[in-house]
């Protein structure tokens, strides 16, 4: 369904989006996707170097999934701002642990719109959003403008 | 520790291409696809995107933070000039503005700057104290508008 100015309310949610358990190779393929090569993120020596227990994922990869939740809601054109404040790491499944480090690692995403006005002549929405992995830790909250048809 | 002289620094313009592939590159990542073939059409099919009314293929939402750090030489260029401590460092923030859709083909100029460099806490208290640097970037598109602002926010721990 196409969503528009007048048929959304404050109060409806945005369908949440679940990711895949992220994986180290996930890392790997954002890390050459977006450029950032920080070594946080892909080597395991660096991280333990840094007083981490294992490497984490970068807050933009979480903040790249909350864009794939919002873009599979609101074509990418109407949206005018998205902010975000990152809240808390991310460590990757571990492949010889599955089971008992997926959720750690799987990040679903929802919204809530929270408010619906006029601005630069056009009838915007404000959303926000949240991050959270299957335990309950938040990775990242914020929100996004929209300006609907 | 941040060198706060480098405050209202400017980095070099940097000049980019909007790359169809590179896009798809992105769009995988973030989608966690194994192969390009599997991410959405509009990421990968140019008629597509002109169907759903963009001049070519969109950009992701978050795909900026991929072309906006390398105006200053990628994110250690960028670390290395505000004279903060890699091992320290977290990125707290991150805010984008859409003026324009950027698209594929797009020749993009980007204008980064230190736009806020200041302290949260006092230094006494360890573990309390951080020391926060932002980064504004804004990216004109051939015409000289405005299509994008990214804001940028680092905490060092």
């Amino acid at each position: 369904m196409k969503i528009n100015f007048d048929n959304i309310q404050v109060g409806d949610t945005m369908p949440s989006y679940t990711s895949l358990p992220i994986t180290r190779t996930h890392l790997v393929r954002y890390a050459g996707a977006s450029g950032d090569f920080n070594p946080l993120h892909h080597d395991e020596t660096f991280a333990k170097a840094v007083g981490l227990e294992t490497v984490i994922s970068h807050g933009m990869f979480i903040m790249g999934i909350a864009g794939e939740a919002i873009t599979a809601w609101i074509d990418n054109k109407h949206i005018r701002k998205f902010s975000v404040h990152f809240m808390g790491m991310t460590q990757p499944a571990d492949l010889n642990d599955f089971e008992n480090t997926k959720n750690r690692a799987t990040i679903t995403v929802t919204g809530k719109v929270v408010e619906k006005f006029t601005e630069n002549g056009e009838k915007r929405i404000r959303c926000e959003i949240l991050a959270e992995d299957a335990l309950g830790g938040r990775k990242l909250s914020g929100y996004l403008i929209a300006a609907l048809p | 520790m941040a060198d706060k002289s480098k405050l209202g620094f400017e980095f070099p313009t940097g000049y980019f291409q909007v790359q169809k592939n590179k896009i798809a590159e992105f769009a995988a990542a973030v989608s966690q696809k194994d192969s390009i073939n599997d991410i959405k059409n509009i990421y990968r099919d140019e008629e597509t995107a002109k169907s759903d009314g963009y001049i070519n293929i969109p950009i992701p939402l978050t795909f900026p933070t991929s072309f906006a750090f390398w105006t200053a030489g990628g994110i250690f260029g960028i670390i290395d000039e505000v004279g903060a401590d890699v091992t320290k460092l977290l990125h707290s923030e991150e805010e984008y503005e859409y003026f324009a859709p950027i698209c594929a083909g797009d020749k993009l100029t980007a204008k980064m700057r230190v736009a806020e460099m200041y302290e949260r806490g006092k230094k006494e208290r360890k573990g309390r104290y951080f020391e926060i640097t932002v980064l504004v970037t804004e990216i004109f598109n051939e015409k000289n508008e405005l299509v994008l602002r990214a804001r940028t926010t680092f905490v060092e721990r």
